[in-house]
């Protein structure tokens, strides 16, 4: 009986770590995935594709090289403008 | 965490920092590990951000997150749009790094490594990271205003017309400068010309791909362009080894200097699409790449620094550039510690980015941290060589003679023993024909961070690609800044000029355009052909010159956050409240201590007896030998130059306190020129 309830604790005790295991594997998955989504966020931002994405929501356009065009006409003034630093 | 547990964490930082700063300041006569600079750095920066940025954030600018920002009000999904803070912080961190923290702080290590890492540090925390910050602040509330605007609504139209003319002069300066460390990059360096050359068919190539067969793809177009240049790289190596075609490659410094003026004005020129947006995403593709490698390297490699911690060139007689630390390693590395120019990316695209305001304090303070940190390791690049390498590659035939042998001697004089044998067996190393008299700081740079990688990755049968790899990714870089920075001189010239003869404002007209644009390259060539035609390598006259313009621009951008500080502290009541005067002293403290290192340094160098450092000086002493009329005039030109930008940044501080004084006294009313207060939903929506 004394076994059946060790046996009983250390299952118990098991399926607690193993969940908190997985709790805490999930919440580290959960950091890596979100931290890589908002590098790709960021990358993407930064080479104008978030813009172009919102230029395509905006005019209701699909992408093609007559959309793109349009979209790097509007925002050539834009670019041109925009410093560099040093 | 538990209260206790963060207190225990800040003061173990805070001890850690000082035990750093005190072993690098300190220690004498054995060589440091690089990772004391480092650790120095970021504990220094992570009690700056945790403490200082919190107190101007809650007491200076009282940061309100229940106000909404242009970004959300003014919601376009073009200029303005409400962005991930993260996001913004990486495409504010883009914009900001551009060379200036790499080859500044490789100058500035002839005095050794401690004067420039304590500069980096300390100009940082206090100056630049708090200039960014409070700029990008007062350009959220007032609907991303642009710092020229700022200046004339808030100081007055003289502000505004400053800031234009210090804005104009510093891009001009910034690309002759830069131009100048391409072509003392390239000279009689086939192997690195070609890679160069490669670069502009694979933009043209990127460009077409991106348009045709690909719209919109660009982080797909960047990785191809990426391996098309490492392509070009192992091309190089072949060219560079096969006589006829290095023949071909192997240019001399003013040939080099031509094909860039040539280049600018095409650029200028061509349609955006077809070779500007491309280079510069293949350009971000590279330098973020880069930087993070760089920072795995160092880390990884944890290498010892060869340069003492101070020189005896702290005395003014360095062969890089002449001048006493106090003020030209101030002025020489801007960018890693205050930087004008990040004024106005602070007052450009990131304010229109921003979605709450208290993530001004990330994006701003935070992003100059970590261009800050840019420049501890392109000091840690520089110092990883041996001291008589750095300054056989840094130092003008001018000074120390042009043939090997004489090189060594006068180096070897100085205290600094290197072997022309030495020095023939690293050139030969990364495949170059010689290393000397390669002024700039980007050779070395090159040299350093070539022994960072190979020592992390391939060893030295490899050191040639990862030399030739880092000289492409300055080069590329730099090339970037040129054909941005012309178009953008462009802008403002046709913006200008348009008020004289409407015509001429049409951006879209082709001879205006033709026009300006060959005025700005104009501008910038006759400092580059200047620099290569200068006896002393002409780096010891332009990149002071440039320091000096980007310390004023940002002279002029404290100026306008002290006088918004100002305003501020008297808005509510009409009259000062003296516990909010010394808020002040947050902007006020740089501010003093840059108008003291500019005006010093512009006082230097204009009428300094010394030739190497006085342009006047030097022009005399050249008229006394009978030299060439045309490099006595640009002698006097750079003094002039100095000379007018000192006295509008001079008439702006005059300006600035006057209205100050008006304020405090009561006699002119406190308002300061926000948009008004709309509450914001982005918050709320947020939480619920």
């Amino acid at each position: 009986m004394k076994t059946i309830v060790c046996g009983a604790d250390t299952l118990v005790r098991e399926t607690l770590e193993a969940r908190a295991g997985r709790a805490s594997a999930g919440a580290i998955f959960a950091v890596i995935i979100g931290s890589f989504k908002v590098i790709v966020a960021t990358l993407r931002e930064i080479f104008d594709e978030s813009a172009y994405q919102r230029f395509l929501d905006r005019s209701r356009l699909e992408s093609s090289p007559h959309a793109y065009a349009i979209f790097q006409q509007e925002t050539e003034q834009a670019k041109s403008q925009r410093p560099r630093c040093c | 965490m538990p209260k206790f547990l963060r207190v225990f964490f800040w003061i173990a930082v805070s001890l850690l920092g000082a035990l750093a700063l005190a072993t690098i300041a300190l220690h004498r006569g054995e060589q440091i590990n690089a990772l004391w600079l480092v650790v120095a750095a970021v504990s220094t920066y992570a009690v700056g951000y945790r403490f200082y940025s919190s107190f101007i954030s809650a007491k200076v600018l009282a940061l309100d997150p229940l106000r909404a920002t242009p970004a959300e009000r003014l919601d376009n999904g073009r200029d303005f749009v409400p962005t991930n803070k993260w996001v913004v912080f990486g495409h504010h961190f883009a914009a900001i790094a551009g060379p200036g923290p790499l080859v500044g702080p490789v100058l500035a290590a002839q005095f050794g490594y401690l004067p420039g890492t304590l500069w980096i540090i300390a100009g940082a925390v206090l100056g630049g990271c708090v200039q960014d910050f409070v700029i990008l602040l007062f350009s959220v509330r007032r609907d991303g205003k642009s710092l020229t605007e700022m200046a004339k609504s808030e100081i007055g139209p003289l502000g505004g017309v400053v800031a234009y003319v210090a804005v104009l002069s510093i891009i001009i300066i910034l690309l002759g400068a830069t131009a100048l460390i391409v072509v003392n990059a390239l000279k009689s360096s086939p192997w690195g010309t070609f890679t160069i050359a490669m670069t502009m068919p694979i933009a043209v190539l990127m460009g077409v791909y991106l348009r045709r067969i690909r719209p919109g793809k660009v982080l797909e177009t960047s990785v191809l362009g990426f391996v098309l240049v490492l392509a070009a790289i192992f091309g190089g190596r072949w060219v560079s080894e096969t006589p006829s075609w290095a023949a071909i490659f192997t240019l001399t410094a003013p040939t080099l200097a031509i094909l860039i003026i040539v280049y600018g004005f095409a650029a200028s020129s061509l349609p955006v699409w077809l070779l500007l947006a491309p280079r510069d995403y293949l350009s971000t593709f590279v330098k973020l790449g880069t930087i993070s490698l760089l920072a795995v390297g160092i880390v990884a490699l944890r290498p010892s620094l060869h340069m003492p911690p101070l020189t005896r060139f702290a005395d003014g007689s360095g062969p890089v550039f002449a001048g006493t630390i106090f003020p030209f390693a101030f002025i020489t590395i801007a960018c890693g510690a205050v930087s004008g120019f990040h004024s106005l990316i602070s007052s450009g695209t990131t304010p229109k980015l921003i979605r709450h305001e208290p993530e001004t304090r990330f994006v701003g303070y935070g992003g100059m941290l970590a261009e800050s940190m840019v420049a501890i390791m392109a000091m840690i690049a520089a110092s990883v060589l041996q001291p008589g390498v750095y300054f056989a590659i840094n130092s003008p035939a001018g000074i120390v003679g042009q043939a090997p042998e004489a090189a060594v001697t006068t180096i070897g004089s100085w205290g600094f023993p290197v072997t022309a044998a030495q020095m023939a067996s690293l050139a030969h190393s990364v495949g170059e024909q010689t290393l000397f008299n390669r002024t700039g700081g980007a050779p070395a740079f090159a040299v350093g961070m070539a022994q960072i990688f190979s020592n992390t990755l391939g060893g030295q049968a490899v050191m040639a690609l990862w030399y030739h790899f880092a000289i492409m990714f300055e080069a590329l870089f730099i090339l970037t800044i040129l054909d941005a920075g012309t178009r953008v001189g462009r802008f403002m010239l046709q913006d200008a000029l348009g008020h004289i003869w409407k015509p001429l404002g049409r951006t879209s007209w082709y001879p205006s355009i033709l026009f300006t644009s060959a005025v700005i390259v104009a501008a910038w060539g006759n400092f580059l052909w200047q620099g290569i035609k200068d006896p002393l390598g002409g780096i010891n006259s332009l990149w002071p010159l440039f320091g000096i313009c980007n310390q004023l621009l940002a002279t002029v951008a404290l100026c306008v956050a002290t006088t918004i500080i100002v305003k501020m502290g008297c808005a509510k009541t009409g009259r000062v409240k003296m516990g909010r005067v010394r808020y002040v002293l947050v902007t006020l403290v740089p501010l003093c201590g840059l108008v003291v290192v500019t005006f010093t340094a512009s006082w230097h160098k204009i009428l300094d007896p010394n030739p190497r450092i006085g342009f006047l000086a030097h022009a005399r002493q050249l008229a006394a030998a009978g030299a060439n009329p045309r490099l006595i005039f640009n002698d006097r030109l750079d003094a002039a130059v100095t000379g007018v930008l000192v006295v509008m940044v001079a008439m702006i501080l005059i300006e600035s306190s006057l209205e100050c004084m008006r304020v405090i006294s009561g006699r002119k009313s406190a308002a300061v020129k926000e948009s008004p207060f709309v509450m914001t939903k982005l918050a709320m929506e947020e939480q619920a």
